[in-house]
């Protein structure tokens, strides 16, 4: 699979369809892989594909500097590849001006990621080109949100008890922010401050503002692609929140972000037999 | 002869402080994967082994992420403004590393310069640190190569050494640190062994030198493409101190609060007028490099950076403010081989 993956940026590359490879790099097996750009065909052996590839690159799509590098290719693991769709629908990319090399995936991290558990995008469904062959299976709603479902047994003081702990610990870094590809914002609402709308100050007012607010924006546009989750250096479960809002797309629109390139955003577009009942 | 003090002895002094009203501070394990500092209920919670180093800095209980600065409330035209009252609450930082303790003495400079900060100097007399010298490196440690050491005393009121049966040595380095141990230790011939650091990484004059001349170079786009931007780095290293003042309340009144800030946020250098000296990433790498080796340095004389290597370990993309200095380094010795370029970019 890494020859196949290298092979085929190099040709990308030697042939000019692309000008940069965003892929993932490795300094020693085992070890993390992170984002990397490669410009040169005689580059492309640095890049790797291992179950250390965390990283969603798509969010580099809307970054400038990495704009100005020039028409990219990029690899993709089917979670991944569900950002794309939603940036397309939001018109954040043209998807012909990124080249997108999908790979096979049975997961990432040891142990694997809990979104790996549930995931039924194994297989990259829209890349230009797909590297490797595992076989996926439909997952239901239940492993979906199992996570999720242990935290709703609670009782509502409970949950409210959990979330002070964990957003005592948040100390306004916003990596879950500036990792999330689909945070693209010019200026987030957190940093407008003519008049100030959520507290920069990273107490416990401030950060339950800041990260449910973040939450509800990602309503029915979050993938699950959870690098809030990886990125949090407080180790706060924003996976949870995300879930949440995402179980609630499922159930009242029949919708799930990013797995159907037909498909109206929910939040973009309206239909006459929309759940309602929530005006009153 | 040394002192000494056992493993238990120790605990069982911890308990003491925290029941005679002390907030104890210490390494703990917040979740199976994360050991942060935080504030100790019971001597059960701190770790004292076991573990490199924890993912937070000791700066958090010195120059919070939130200081309330004053509150203010308007009265007609008039503004009233209060003071807010410090804690006089004996604060005790145990377990601490060498890297961590090492910041204070650089963070004393920069809240003592044209300005005495009161509320960060009413905490450093009211804190005393213990460290605990260091067992293991990693390879993003790089202590060493900014003149600091597994047992550096720099920033300690106490260093212990732990000693073979789990027990430390007590090595008292300020009389605030006498102060806290007398009559706790006994007199012993055993002494603590400390392993060597990590290997020198960097030269820190080199560096310097880099920065001070390459100001525009292309080095700064090719070699950090991949930062995201957000305020990691700066949030869990021991020594960057850069903070925003805002207010925050309604027509009434409300509070004057320091937050940390942080230069690799677009933020940042956010002029009111509108305008953007640091329009682009590379820019704001470029910043917290040269702040740290050369600007720093050259208004205080000490580097800016502890090498403990938290800026890496926590960066969601593995850059970390290391790979960027031994990419300097190899920039300039003029090496632009493939496996030079592969090594960090």
């Amino acid at each position: 699979m890494l020859d196949q993956l290298r092979q085929t940026c190099r040709r990308l590359l030697e042939e000019g369809t692309v000008r940069v490879v965003i892929g993932y790099g490795q300094d020693a097996a085992g070890k993390p892989a992170y984002p990397i750009f490669v410009t040169r065909p005689e580059a492309v052996d640095r890049l790797v594909w291992n179950d250390q590839c965390f990283a969603n690159l798509t969010t580099y799509l809307t970054r400038k500097e990495i704009r100005a590098l020039g028409k990219p290719a990029i690899v993709v693991k089917g979670c991944d590849e569900r950002t794309l769709v939603v940036l397309e629908k939001e018109s954040q990319i043209e998807r012909g001006d990124v080249h997108v090399i999908g790979i096979a995936c049975s997961g990432v991290g040891d142990p694997r990621l809990p979104k790996c558990e549930a995931c039924d995008v194994h297989m990259p469904r829209f890349a230009d080109e797909v590297i490797g062959q595992v076989p996926d299976e439909p997952v239901g709603p239940d492993s979906r949100y199992a996570d999720l479902q242990a935290l709703l047994q609670k009782s509502p003081a409970e949950r409210m008890a959990y979330w002070s702990k964990e957003f005592a610990r948040c100390i306004r870094c916003y990596a879950c922010r500036q990792v999330c590809p689909l945070c693209y914002c010019e200026r987030c609402i957190v940093d407008k401050n003519r008049p100030t709308c959520i507290d920069t100050s990273a107490t416990l007012k401030g950060n339950f503002s800041w990260n449910i607010t973040r939450a509800f924006h990602l309503a029915a546009r979050c993938v699950g692609c959870d690098e809030c989750t990886r990125a949090c250096p407080a180790g706060i479960d924003l996976r949870l929140l995300n879930l949440s809002l995402a179980k609630s797309a499922e159930e009242n629109y029949e919708f799930r972000a990013g797995m159907d390139r037909e498909a109206e955003p929910v939040l973009g577009s309206y239909a006459l037999q929309d759940n309602e009942d929530f005006i009153r | 002869m040394n002192q000494i003090i056992s493993q238990e002895a120790l605990l069982a002094q911890i308990n003491e402080w925290i029941t005679r009203g002390a907030r104890v501070i210490g390494p703990t394990r917040i979740k199976p994967d994360l050991i942060h500092y935080a504030t100790l209920d019971s001597p059960e919670e701190i770790l004292l082994d076991g573990f490199l180093r924890p993912a937070n800095s000791i700066k958090d209980f010195l120059f919070p992420r939130h200081e309330k600065l004053c509150t203010y409330r308007f009265k007609g035209k008039q503004i009233e403004l209060d003071d807010v009252e410090l804690s006089d609450t004996e604060q005790l930082i145990i377990g601490a590393r060498p890297c961590d303790a090492a910041a204070l003495p650089i963070l004393d400079h920069i809240f003592n310069w044209d300005y005495k900060d009161h509320y960060f100097n009413h905490r450093r007399q009211t804190t005393t640190i213990v460290t605990v010298a260091c067992k293991a490196h990693d390879e993003h440690c790089f202590c060493t190569s900014v003149g600091l050491g597994p047992d550096a005393p720099g920033g300690s009121d106490v260093v212990l050494i732990e000693l073979d049966d789990g027990g430390f040595e007590v090595r008292c380095v300020t009389e605030k640190g006498k102060a806290l141990f007398a009559d706790k230790t006994t007199p012993s011939d055993k002494s603590g062994t400390v392993p060597p650091g990590p290997e020198k990484k960097i030269d820190p004059k080199t560096i310097e030198d880099f920065v001070k001349n390459n100001f525009e170079s292309p080095f700064w786009q090719e070699h950090t493409p991949r930062c995201l931007g957000c305020g990691i780095c700066s949030y869990t290293c021991p020594t960057c101190h850069c903070f925003d003042i805002v207010d925050e309340g309604n027509a009434a009144g409300g509070v004057r609060v320091r937050n940390w800030d942080a230069c690799q946020c677009t933020m940042f250098t956010a002029h009111a007028s509108g305008h953007n000296p640091r329009t682009k990433q590379p820019q704001r790498q470029r910043q917290r490099v040269s702040h740290k080796f050369h600007i720093y340095p050259q208004k205080f004389g000490q580097i800016l950076c502890t090498g403990c290597g938290n800026c890496a370990r926590n960066c969601p993309v593995g850059l970390g403010v290391l790979s960027v200095l031994k990419a300097i380094g190899h920039a300039a010795e003029g090496d632009t081989s493939e496996a030079a370029h592969a090594e960090h970019l």
